[in-house]
């Protein structure tokens, strides 16, 4: 039986990988992200509200809310958990692929595993449509235009904003390097509607795509990431991020070379999980400021 | 004698029982233990009515962007729709409308509210939140900065097109 939403804010760690993780790239956006964990205490800090019968009536509305297939909110959660339990299989197989590459008698191992590169630049794509669509699942398509859309994008901040740093910094600088959005825009571009059927991720997520058809929905996500891109860019510019910068603040945890940068990231791909983490912090959120408008 | 072994006997089978039933009891009942068996009875439409309106339909009635104010949505779901009111790239209030038709207990606040903004019946909750109803719909607004006061909140009230809410069906 899947856990009930207060119970996964609850059991949202306090310490542990994934927070460091998260807390040393605060350098990127400063104070933005606080690990609040324990759902009482989300609806206290999201709502500045600390009358208990209040509190009471807020949890009670946002649990029936989640609970309610209809309004997308599990949907968006299994959406979080998914693309991070993915990312453990793909970082495994990134990790024997390397091993592979330094004992030549194991070299076998090229051709049964995707090449780090081709399975980091899936992870990010997979990333960035899921946050779209979890983002659509969660909050709908706001207002009445693709400017309303993109601007309702901009409002990212806190656990939100936070996820999408690590996204640059972990998914896409470390990995990829300094051209990584090119990289994983040329990527989309290289694939047809009929190969996107074949991808068993986007399978799993197509209905939760807006689009009448793949054509339409490999537009949205071509669309989509554009908007997206020029955030990144700027992002990568305005804190002059480069794959070495964002390696030297994570040195505080980890004991990996910054020239072992792929070994660095599938390592990082399979011992965090900030997607989910973030993610179930962004949903707890949204649906406890729904619920306190609704009241 | 018989009755006063069984007797000790019947005593160490108790104390051995209750021990037993005090160390396996189910945790205490959390708060919310309640609502969740009560919300997962059904799959779905237990939180928001099939008829509710579509949250679409609320856009075209909120404030337009003025006095240096810039509107931000940023969620519109099935009888439900809310914008960010920001000045200076900080939000300041957030706006909402709810179809209360998911959310009884909502209207029926009103039923006692002594005050109204223009025509409609309002009311005020905890120390940041202003709403009114205009028919089965709740507009509300939270402040989101100590510097939007309530006479702020009422007046973004009054801002929305409330005549065109009260004709929505």
């Amino acid at each position: 039986m899947s856990k009930s939403i207060f119970e996964l804010v609850d059991q949202l760690p306090t310490g542990g990988l994934t927070v460091s993780l998260l807390n040393s790239l605060d350098f990127v956006a400063p104070g933005q992200w606080h690990n609040v964990v324990g759902f009482v205490n989300t609806i206290k800090t999201v709502t500045g509200e600390t009358d208990e019968d209040l509190i009471q009536q807020i949890a009670e509305r946002a649990i029936y809310l989640y609970n309610d297939r209809s309004q997308g909110y599990q949907r968006a959660m299994w959406l979080y958990q998914t693309v991070d339990t993915t990312d453990k299989a793909l970082g495994a197989a990134a990790l024997a692929n390397k091993v592979g590459e330094s004992i030549p008698l194991l070299g076998f191992l090229n051709k049964v595993t995707p090449k780090a590169d081709k399975a980091q630049t899936i992870d990010l794509a997979l990333k960035l449509v899921t946050e779209l669509v979890a983002f659509c699942q969660i909050n709908g398509i706001p207002g009445d235009s693709i400017g309303d859309f993109v601007a309702s994008l901009g409002e990212y901040s806190g656990e939100s904003l936070i996820r999408m740093v690590a996204l640059v910094c972990v998914d896409g600088l470390i990995p990829l390097g300094p051209d990584f959005i090119n990289k994983a825009l040329s990527s989309i571009n290289q694939t047809s509607p009929q190969e996107l059927e074949q991808n068993s991720t986007f399978k799993n997520i197509q209905d939760s795509i807006p689009g009448n058809n793949s054509s339409s929905k490999l537009n949205f996500i071509g669309e989509s990431f554009d908007s997206v891109k020029g955030w990144m860019g700027n992002l990568v510019a305005s804190n002059n991020l480069t794959p070495q910068k964002v390696v030297a603040n994570l040195q505080s945890f980890t004991q990996i070379a910054d020239d072992k940068l792929d070994y660095l990231a599938a390592f990082l791909d399979v011992s965090t999980n900030y997607y989910e983490h973030t993610g179930t912090q962004t949903l707890a959120r949204r649906l406890i400021e729904r619920a306190l408008a609704e009241l | 004698m018989i009755f006063r072994r069984g007797h000790r006997i019947l005593v160490a089978l108790l104390l051995s029982v209750l021990l037993l039933t005090t160390a396996c009891a189910p945790k205490t009942p959390g708060q919310f233990d309640q609502v969740q068996k009560e919300s997962t009875q059904k799959k779905s439409g237990q939180a928001v009515a099939k008829n509710a309106t579509q949250g679409s339909e609320f856009n075209k009635l909120f404030p337009g962007e003025q006095d240096g104010y810039q509107r931000v949505f940023t969620q519109e779901k099935k009888g439900f729709a809310e914008a960010n009111l920001k000045k200076g790239g900080k939000v300041m209030a957030q706006l909402a409308v709810s179809d209360t038709t998911s959310t009884p207990s909502a209207a029926a606040k009103y039923s006692s509210s002594t005050k109204k903004i223009g025509a409609y019946p309002a009311v005020t909750l905890g120390n940041t939140q202003t709403s009114v109803l205009v028919g089965k719909y709740q507009v509300k607004v939270i402040s989101k900065d100590p510097s939007f006061t309530a006479s702020d909140r009422e007046d973004w009230i009054q801002k929305f097109n409330l005549s065109g809410l009260a004709r929505l069906k």
